[in-house]
Order: structure tokens, then C-alpha cells, then sequence
């Protein structure tokens, strides 16, 4: 498609052509886009927990407190990711605990455990990557999603979070449950993604 | 005659589609404006930021989509452009059939509308399932969407519920829940079922080479988790320079579409995903659409290039919020689509030229872009450009009277005098087809004309001042 790509090229420079100057890059933003309560909070996991409950997501930071929330979910099959040490086979021994997401059976699997790449404070956001969550079934099919969290890795706004993206071929960030309005603006949870979205924090 | 098309339309809109539309509309005005005062106090300073980001990022879009293109191929992406809209389906089923991909997953992006993808793909023998729930039913109805961001926005449950039991997802039942409940299984089956998934691109940064998709529903990422073979149809104009112009443009982009700090998935694509992982795409293929974006790039109305497409102007439009979406008659409704879709039409401007009327430029769409597109600016060169083409004016009124009359006092001061008559006379039955055209959606207040003369005159006389 070369030709359609000098095309396209020539009409860009010939409608630029005419432009008495082009406008410069405003500069970087530089705390522009940060919410003007930010500056006060000066604990980036309570903030996190906050805002992360504010979007709907369920918080934990005590693992057996989430292995409880998922026994009262009553779990019967939890996807437990190889890269998850902060839950155990053991703790969640009320359930079958599998590692492998078998696309042939989608529904099987009613709660999955992955390890998070980062997490931002000012939004409640998780951030995922094909680096820490190699099969991205597993943190989207199920019901029910918890993601492992370290306090160590949560950046404090969505510019130092933009900052710090990584070189991986998918991140994706995630605040709250799958939801939809589509239907007469009536919010409703778990549309293609998880209806239930927790993080722990440790 | 006497009338523009905008106004047919809505005169023949049921009531009760005009009434959701509205309430809906207006939800979401105030939900963004809570957000943003909350978070920003006044928004315009971002806002403002917002637009010189943008307008930068198009008037340096050469510069720009070139380095996209290096950065999305150093990524392992393969980069394609597309001239015309027929282009663009083409080079989408070249690399369907290369692949022998027969059935196709999308996940919801404006450009696929605008090319008209999915019919072509079905001419072809391909299925092409659209995933977004709104979207999704839009395509069972065989309908369009009618909002940029809230598809079915002029739908009922009951709609829903009708059409859904007509595709077989299940007996009659209008419950939000159970709508979307059979959707996500009736969905998932197709995921699973597709050897491609189409998405669009919120933004594509120039300086990483990232394609960034939002969505709440979290099916663009179902599509890029259950197949093998993405492709992405992208506006050339939607390159930015890079990822810390992102700051700025998704804390604007979810205020302003939804009310949200954040849309609830966010990605940002690089490319295929590593030879051994258990999911993802093999191959990453990106389309830049031009479809006369550089004709808009050439013409006085380049700032629409900005549009982030949030759908804000859209809510606070008064006359969106009485016509609905339908009645713009193309892709994009609403003052973004006064100004856009004429444009886009190419030599076809003057079956859209009524659109850039249907506005009172009372400058709300303007206050409310988080990317400060001067779209009453806009709207005004695009009337300009219509008048300079002798293009016929239904439905306006002729000013010609008017100067007459305006001109001369004598002729002025009697017809202030004889405006009284309105009072008495029922004016919705004027003889004058154009008068009566105007009047069918307007109600005059009670004529009071002369009053202000009357008071110069006494004032002048010095009696009383009332
Ligand atoms: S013109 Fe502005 S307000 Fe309207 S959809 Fe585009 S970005 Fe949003």
C-alpha cells in the first residue's frame, strides 16, 4: 500500500502548506491533569484503597480476609496464577484450585487470582501486562477477579502512572467492574469482564 | 418544501424516544459537570490544554504519523494506510482472507461506522460480530447508532427485550440484567468462535507507538484475549505525540463521556503479543484511514480534527436533545457531527448543508469540549461556505423584508404597531409558508413591541419612567 501511504503524506503537507506557523507542543503538563486534591493526600495505599473502592472495586489487604470474601461467593473452581504467592493452595482450600485457563470451558472457572504489574492511586486503577498476567483470560473471563497488589508498586497519579508505561505488548489498566449504561442508562455489572473486581493489597 | 430535513425528522419523532433521549442527555451533562468541578474546580485552563495538544498533534499530524509508524513497526506492528472508505474495507479483508480468517469479533470504533465495514464484510461472506452491548443490538436491528458513546440511547428495554427474543437469546424479558446477562453468554460463544477481532483506536501515540482503547464493558480487551489477529482501523488524526499527553486527554475523555475518573478499561497496544503466551494476537495489523480527514486538514474547519469523540456536546445540545441522533443522518450526531459530517461528505456537501443550521450557537458544545473546539465558529464557516455555493435555504426565512424594514423608520415604527394583531390572531395559522414553517416549532412570546419607543418618547417629554 505504499502508494496510498505517499498519498495520504502529499495531502497532509500540501493542507499544512498553508498554515502561517504550526503550533508548538504546549509542554509537558506538569501536575495539569492531576485532581486538585491530590496534593493533599500524602498516602498513596489509602488513597489507592479509596479511590479503587469509589470505582467498585472490593479491597482487601489481608489475605485471608479475600480467601473468606471468596468462600462466601461460594467459588467452587479459583484460578490461582503460578505468579501469585500472597494466596495459597491452602488458603483457598474450600475450592478446586486450577492454574491453566481451558478456553474450551470458559464458565468453569469461577474466580481467578493474577499478580498486577502496578496500581495508581489517584483513580483505584490496576495496571496489568502480558509480563505479569501471561494468559489475559484468566484476569477477564471469570466472574469474580482479585489482583495481588504490592504497596511498593503503586504510583501515586495517572501521569506518573504514564510515565512509568512499560514496553509490553498489552497493558491494560483496570478501575472496577466490566459495566454497561447501554440499556436506558441503567448501570449494570459484569458485561463481557468480571462483575465482581477486588484487589488485595499487601 | 418550506422545511429542512433536520426538521422533519424531528417533527415526526415519537414523543416518547425524544422524552428518554433527553432525560438521558441531560444525566449526563450534570454528571460531568459534578466530576470535573469536583476534581478541577473550573476546567476550562485543562481544557485549553487539552485542545493546544490536540491541535498541535494535527498541525504537525506529517511529522507525527510518520513516527507513529516507525514506533508501532519497531513494535512488531504491520502499518497499512487507506485513502478512501472502500480502501480501507478492502485492505481489512485482504488481510481477513490472507489469514483465512471467516469470522470476525469488533469492538465499537466511530471510523468502522463511518466506512461501513460490516456490510461490506458480510458481502464477503464474513461474519463480523459487533461486542459492545449497545452496538451489538444496533446490529441485530439492522440499525445505527444514534449517540457517539451511548448507541441505543434512543432504544427501549422493551425494544431490547423484542429483538432479543426475535435473535433466539431467550424468551421475552426486559430486565437490564438479564439483557446484559444473555448478552455476555451469547457474546462470549463469539469471542471464542472468531479468527479476528477489529477494533478502532481512542489515540495512537507518535513517540511509543501505542494504540489506546477505552471501554467499561471490557470487550475490546475479550477481543484481543480470545483471538489470534487484530486489526485496527484508525483516523490518521488521532496520533498524538505522546504518552504524557495522555494525562490530560483520558482524565478529560471519561469526565466528559460518562462522568467517570477513569473509563474502566484502558489499554494501551503495542503489538502482538510474545511467541508462547497463552493468549493474545499473533499479528498486529493497523489501518490509517484518511476518508477526506485531509480535506478537513486542508479546509477553515480543521480544529474538528481535535474531537475526541466523548459525545459531550451531544448531551448539552439543546437541539440534539429535541431531535435526537437520527435526524443528523450520519455517522455523528450532534453539533460535532453539524460540523463533521458535511465535511466528510466530500461533493455531497450540499445534501448536509441543513446541519449546520440546525444550531442556535448559543455556545454550549463549545463550554463543555474537553478539547475547546470553537464548534459555533465552526458551524458559521460551514453557513458561509453553503451561502457561497448559492446552496437553497429551506426553511429560512427571507431576510430581504426584513432589511427593508429595518431601514426605514417610518415602515418600522408601523410595523411595531401592527405587531399587536399577533396578540389577538392565532399566528400558528399565517398564510406564509415560511412563517409557518417557522412558527411550527417555536412559540412567540406576547408581542410588546413599541414599548421601548413609548418610553423614549415620554422620557423625553420627562414623564413618568416606567
Ligand atoms: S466535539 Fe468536543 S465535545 Fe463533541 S464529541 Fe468531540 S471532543 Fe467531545
Amino acid at each position: 500500500m505504499k502508494d496510498a501511504r505517499e498519498q495520504i503524506f502529499a495531502s497532509i503537507r500540501e493542507a499544512l502548506q498553508t498554515l502561517p506557523e504550526r503550533k508548538p507542543h504546549p509542554g509537558p503538563p506538569s501536575g495539569a491533569a492531576d485532581p486538585r486534591w491530590l496534593a493533599e493526600e500524602t498516602d498513596a495505599a489509602a488513597l489507592f484503597l479509596k479511590r479503587a473502592a469509589a470505582a467498585g472495586t472490593k479491597v482487601f489487604t489481608d489475605a485471608e480476609a479475600c480467601a473468606d470474601w471468596l468462600r462466601g461467593l461460594s467459588a467452587r473452581v479459583v484460578l490461582l496464577a503460578e505468579n501469585v504467592t500472597e494466596l495459597t493452595v491452602d488458603a483457598l482450600s474450600f475450592a478446586e484450585v486450577v492454574s491453566v485457563f481451558d478456553r474450551n470451558d470458559p464458565d468453569r472457572i469461577d474466580a481467578s487470582v493474577t499478580r498486577a504489574a502496578a496500581a495508581i492511586a489517584e483513580t483505584g486503577t490496576v495496571v496489568l501486562t502480558d509480563e505479569t498476567t501471561p494468559d489475559r483470560l484468566a484476569a477477564l473471563a471469570p466472574w469474580t477477579h482479585v489482583v495481588v497488589v504490592r504497596r511498593g508498586e503503586i504510583h501515586r497519579s495517572v501521569a506518573d502512572a504514564l510515565a512509568a508505561l512499560p514496553d509490553d505488548p498489552n497493558v491494560i489498566w483496570v478501575t472496577g467492574p466490566s459495566k454497561t449504561a447501554d440499556v436506558e442508562g441503567i448501570l449494570i455489572q459484569g458485561v463481557h469482564g468480571p462483575g465482581e473486581q477486588a484487589v488485595l493489597l499487601i | 418544501m418550506a422545511e429542512q430535513q433536520i426538521d422533519q425528522f424531528t417533527r415526526r419523532l415519537d414523543g416518547k424516544v425524544r422524552r428518554a433521549v433527553r432525560e438521558n442527555s441531560a444525566a449526563g451533562t450534570a454528571k460531568r459537570a459534578e466530576i470535573l468541578a469536583a476534581d478541577y474546580g473550573d476546567p476550562t485552563p485543562l481544557r485549553r490544554l487539552a485542545g493546544e495538544i490536540r491541535q498541535h498533534a494535527i498541525e504537525n499530524l506529517d511529522v507525527h504519523l510518520a513516527k507513529a509508524e516507525d514506533s508501532l513497526k519497531r513494535n512488531g506492528a504491520e502499518v497499512h494506510y487507506a485513502v478512501t472508505a472502500g480502501d480501507a474495507c478492502r485492505v481489512v479483508s485482504d488481510i481477513l482472507s490472507r489469514a483465512g480468517a471467516r469470522k470476525v469479533v469488533k469492538s465499537k470504533s466511530m471510523v468502522t461506522e463511518e466506512i461501513e465495514l460490516n456490510g461490506h464484510l458480510e458481502a464477503e461472506g464474513i461474519e463480523s460480530v459487533e461486542t459492545d452491548l449497545g452496538e451489538y443490538i444496533v446490529q441485530i436491528d439492522g440499525d445505527h447508532p444514534s449517540h457517539i458513546v451511548k448507541p441505543i440511547i434512543h432504544k427501549s428495554r422493551e425494544d431490547i427485550a423484542r429483538s432479543f427474543e426475535r435473535e433466539g437469546l431467550g424468551d421475552y424479558d426486559d430486565d437490564p440484567e438479564t439483557i446484559t446477562r444473555r448478552a455476555r453468554a451469547w457474546l462470549r460463544r463469539k469471542y471464542f468462535e472468531a479468527d479476528a477481532a477489529i477494533t478502532g483506536a481512542n489515540f495512537v501515540t507518535a513517540d511509543s507507538g501505542r494504540l489506546v482503547l477505552v471501554t467499561n464493558e471490557g470487550n475490546s480487551r475479550f477481543c484481543l484475549a480470545a483471538t489470534r489477529l487484530h486489526i485496527a482501523l484508525v483516523g490518521i488524526e488521532k496520533v498524538v505525540s505522546g504518552d504524557a499527553d495522555l494525562a490530560v486527554l483520558l482524565n478529560l475523555l471519561a469526565r466528559s463521556a460518562t462522568g467517570q475518573q477513569l473509563t474502566v478499561y484502558t489499554e494501551f497496544i503495542q503489538g502482538p503479543a510474545g511467541s508462547g503466551r497463552p493468549s493474545g494476537p499473533r499479528e498486529t495489523h493497523v489501518v490509517f484511514v484518511d476518508n477526506r480527514r485531509t480535506e478537513v486538514l486542508a479546509s477553515d474547519c480543521r480544529e474538528i480534527l481535535r474531537c475526541i469523540r466523548c459525545g459531550a456536546c451531544l448531551n448539552v445540545c439543546p437541539v440534539y436533545r429535541q431531535a435526537t441522533g437520527h435526524a443528523y443522518r450520519g455517522v455523528y450526531p450532534g453539533p460535532v457531527g453539524a460540523v463533521l459530517t458535511p465535511l466528510l461528505a466530500g461533493k455531497d456537501f450540499p445534501a448536509f448543508a441543513d446541519l449546520p443550521k440546525a444550531s442556535s450557537l448559543c455556545g454550549a458544545c463549545n463550554e463543555v469540549c474537553p478539547v475547546d473546539i470553537p464548534i459555533p465558529d465552526l458551524l458559521l464557516r460551514l453557513r458561509n461556505r453553503a451561502h457561497a455555493e448559492r446552496l437553497p435555504s429551506p426553511g429560512s426565512p427571507p431576510m430581504g423584508p426584513f432589511a427593508a424594514m429595518a431601514s426605514r423608520p417610518w415602515l418600522w415604527r408601523m410595523a411595531l404597531r401592527s405587531g399587536r394583531v399577533m396578540d389577538v390572531g392565532p399566528v400558528q395559522k399565517i398564510p406564509v409558508p415560511w412563517m409557518r414553517a417557522w412558527l411550527n416549532t417555536r412559540t412567540l412570546p406576547e408581542w410588546r413591541g413599541g414599548k421601548f419607543r413609548a418610553w423614549m418618547r415620554d422620557r423625553r417629554k420627562g414623564g413618568d419612567e416606567t
